[in-house]
């Protein structure tokens, strides 16, 4: 669930037909009399109204300004898009909203940069120094692999918390209200295990990693759950591993839509339970047509195949059960992109991709 | 300050009430709302049956800038209180109601004009970016490449000497070594160059020599064995040298690594290209100096060798060779097949040469040069590249 944002649909060039089977009209009154008529119950899919060639002329205006400004722009020119996008995601009729600004993003990537690649950098030509003692040389090693490791965390936690705090629907802020340091502790676990483990334990980060990051994530007052379990996610991670050499790999298509589908049903807000229904085999012809469509255009057909893929994203993806909208009151945790301090910074909202 | 006449030469009907949805930024719950448009500023009654006055100064438009989105009004600061318009023609009443501080929001008449722009916009791009690879990248790089300093020319090379040269294939001999470090030593004493060169001999079969930034050369055995004398290694070695000294090796690296940041911006994401621009060091054997710079160490090689007292004849010799050999289908002479025009080449050198006064020292004269050839034979077979 890396993206809470965007919607429905099917092919390029063509509008996406009218609402997808399940989808609900724009109408915020709850149909017949439910117990409680406030609580509505039933299915809500997200569904997507942008368009390929809307994209196209963003992308085009934003390639231009980039290269006029010497890629300042570029943190502008991904907010334009991201805000895109977002508004053109509805679900239950309104819009989603993107707050986002490029002053945001490129000031938190200068204090990334302050703070993770300037002691990475300094540290790197320390070590390939010829006529530095080994000892200082194996020790400046040891500390760019722990700035590594706790850099990398740290920037998902960001940029997660960055982007839910940025995202709005109905004017109510998703957030993020997860520490760094319980992350990082995560993260290295998982990466020493999955070491000592010859990989086995990846699965297992994978689900921790999920679970840390959906029930940590709030829409208003209430935040999401993840109830997954790594063993579930274990038995197909070591069937692809058979498999690979048989399949030469094309068998972790089918692994991918299996941890889609792992991740999704086992993530709740509230009483709703979202369930995902994506194959493998709908997986795979969607990487063929993308792959074929940028081929032949030698990927001028990016934008379509971007919008390809949030349609069929969404097409596999519902929330099923009650959800009580009346009892979400706003509650945002701001996340500033310039945080103060650097135990303020692990826990800042910052974005690098 | 408009009087809220309707200006001539736009539509007669204006119209003032607009439905619409009214986000309070506390609860999730969208409220019915009428707007009426004022002169200064929206009156928004909810089915509630509250009232307010919103100044069009307090509001921001965020959403509605393309077809089919709903306008959206924000006003407040973060948590902003919201107002949802669904149909368009709202804005173009706006701006006939309050043509002043209707400004400060989306105009849908510019919607005609997007098609035409975005592919001004389109051809612009094309030719910035042509612009930047044809001449921008390359003058770029000619002008920061004779800056960049030399220890940081030794770290990209023995960066790049890890994937070029990797240690199981670097053919170790000491003393056969020693005979070939003797000739870049007589080379490089020719001049006052800042370059510490070492010199690597790789178990490949391929017919081919490279130079890596800061002075690192790889010659590889299927051009070592193809020498018959060291003069003839030594025209290869004075060529490579001079891509060193010239810095063109520098320069394609920064080339390349600029392309990477070109396809960045045309394909807004960092990630991927810089991977390509990261990975220059690898691509170092694949990368093409341009003609001026191959002619460029031509020369200035030559220079060398006669400054060396080194005959030049067997720098001539050896590319007569190789373009004899080349004219033979299926061998591996990507030595000339990175360097254009061989016979031109040729014919260069010889009318450069032919201008030499100073008579020869032979090079390693008490040494058995086909004994050198084998320095990898410790190693087996040469190893073919992938």
């Amino acid at each position: 669930m890396e993206d809470l944002g965007p919607g429905s649909g099917v092919s390029l060039f063509r509008k996406p037909p009218s609402p997808p089977p399940g989808s609900v009209p724009p109408s915020w009154t709850p149909p017949g009399s439910p117990p409680d008529p406030r609580i509505i119950d039933r299915l809500r899919r997200l569904s997507f109204h942008g368009s390929g060639s809307a994209l196209l002329g963003i992308h085009i205006v934003n390639v231009l300004l980039t290269l006029l400004t010497l890629g300042v722009y570029y943190c502008w020119a991904k907010t334009r898009v991201r805000r895109y996008l977002f508004s053109e995601t509805r679900f239950e009729g309104d819009r989603f909203a993107y707050h986002g600004t490029g002053k945001e993003l490129l000031l938190g990537f200068f204090r990334a940069f302050l703070v993770f690649l300037v002691p990475i950098i300094v540290l790197s030509i320390v070590r390939d120094q010829l006529d530095v003692d080994p000892v200082i040389k194996t020790g400046a090693a040891f500390f760019i692999s722990v700035l590594f490791l706790i850099f990398i965390p740290v920037a998902m936690v960001g940029s997660r918390r960055y982007r839910l705090t940025r995202t709005s629907w109905r004017g109510i802020r998703f957030s993020f209200r997860g520490h760094a340091r319980d992350f990082i502790v995560i993260f290295m676990k998982g990466y020493f295990l999955t070491g000592l483990t010859f990989g086995l334990y990846y699965p297992f980060y994978l689900t921790r990693r999920q679970g840390f990051m959906v029930s940590k994530s709030y829409f208003g007052n209430h935040h999401f759950d993840f109830d997954g379990n790594g063993w579930e996610l274990f038995r197909g991670f070591v069937l692809s591993l058979l498999l690979t050499l048989p399949t030469l790999g094309i068998c972790w298509i089918w692994y991918l839509a299996r941890k889609r589908r792992f991740f999704w049903d086992h993530t709740g807000y509230g009483a709703a339970r979202f369930r995902s229904t994506v194959t493998g085999g709908a997986l795979l012809a969607l990487y063929l047509v993308n792959a074929l469509l940028l081929i032949c255009t030698i990927g001028i057909a990016w934008p379509w195949v971007r919008v390809r893929n949030i349609h069929f994203a969404f097409r596999y993806l519902s929330l099923e059960g009650p959800l009580d909208l009346e009892s979400i009151q706003q509650q945002a945790q701001f996340a500033s992109a310039t945080g103060e301090g650097l135990a303020g910074f692990l826990d800042t909202g910052f974005d690098l991709g | 300050m408009s009087d809220g006449s309707t200006p001539p030469g736009r539509r007669s009907t204006v119209q003032y009430e607009w439905q619409a949805y009214y986000l309070d930024g506390q609860t999730a719950i969208r409220h019915p709302a009428t707007v009426r448009l004022m002169r200064e500023g929206l009156e928004v009654q909810t089915s509630g049956g509250w009232t307010r006055f919103w100044p069009y100064t307090e509001l921001r438009q965020t959403q509605g800038f393309y077809e089919g989105e709903e306008v959206r009004l924000e006003r407040g600061s973060d948590l902003s209180e919201a107002l949802l318009i669904p149909e368009v023609g709202f804005l173009a009443s706006l701006r006939d109601i309050a043509p002043q501080l209707g400004r400060r929001f989306h105009d849908p008449a510019i919607r005609r004009h997007r098609v035409r722009l975005t592919i001004l916009a389109a051809v612009a791009v094309v030719g910035i970016a042509g612009a930047l690879y044809l001449w921008g990248i390359p003058a770029l790089a000619s002008l920061v490449a004779p800056r960049v300093p030399v220890v940081w020319e030794e770290r990209l090379g023995r960066s790049a000497m890890d994937y070029l040269a990797p240690r199981e294939l670097i053919c170790e001999d000491p003393r056969r070594q020693k005979a070939l470090d003797a000739i870049l030593a007589r080379l490089a004493a020719t001049s006052r160059s800042p370059y510490t060169f070492r010199l690597f001999v790789v178990n490949r079969p391929d017919v081919n020599a490279l130079a890596a930034p800061g002075g690192y050369l790889v010659v590889f055995r299927g051009l070592l064995e193809r020498t018959r004398s060291p003069e003839e290694l030594a025209g290869v070695l004075a060529h490579e040298m001079q891509h060193v000294m010239q810095r063109h090796t520098t320069q394609a690296v920064i080339q390349h690594t600029s392309t990477g940041l070109l396809l960045a911006a045309l394909t807004g994401d960092m990630t991927g290209p810089l991977a390509y621009g990261l990975q220059s060091a690898r691509v170092l054997g694949q990368l093409q100096y341009s003609r001026r710079a191959e002619s460029r160490a031509d020369e200035e090689g030559l220079r060398m060798l006669e400054a060396a007292r080194v005959d030049p004849a067997g720098m001539i010799r050896f590319f007569d060779t190789l373009v004899k050999e080349d004219r033979q289908p299926a061998n591996l002479l990507r030595y000339l097949s990175t360097h254009p025009n061989p016979i031109d080449r040729i014919e260069h050198l010889k009318a450069l040469a032919s201008k030499a006064p100073r008579t020869p020292v032979p090079l390693l004269p008490d040494v058995d040069w086909d004994d050198v050839k084998k320095i990898c034979a410790a190693l087996g077979p040469a190893r073919p590249s992938r």
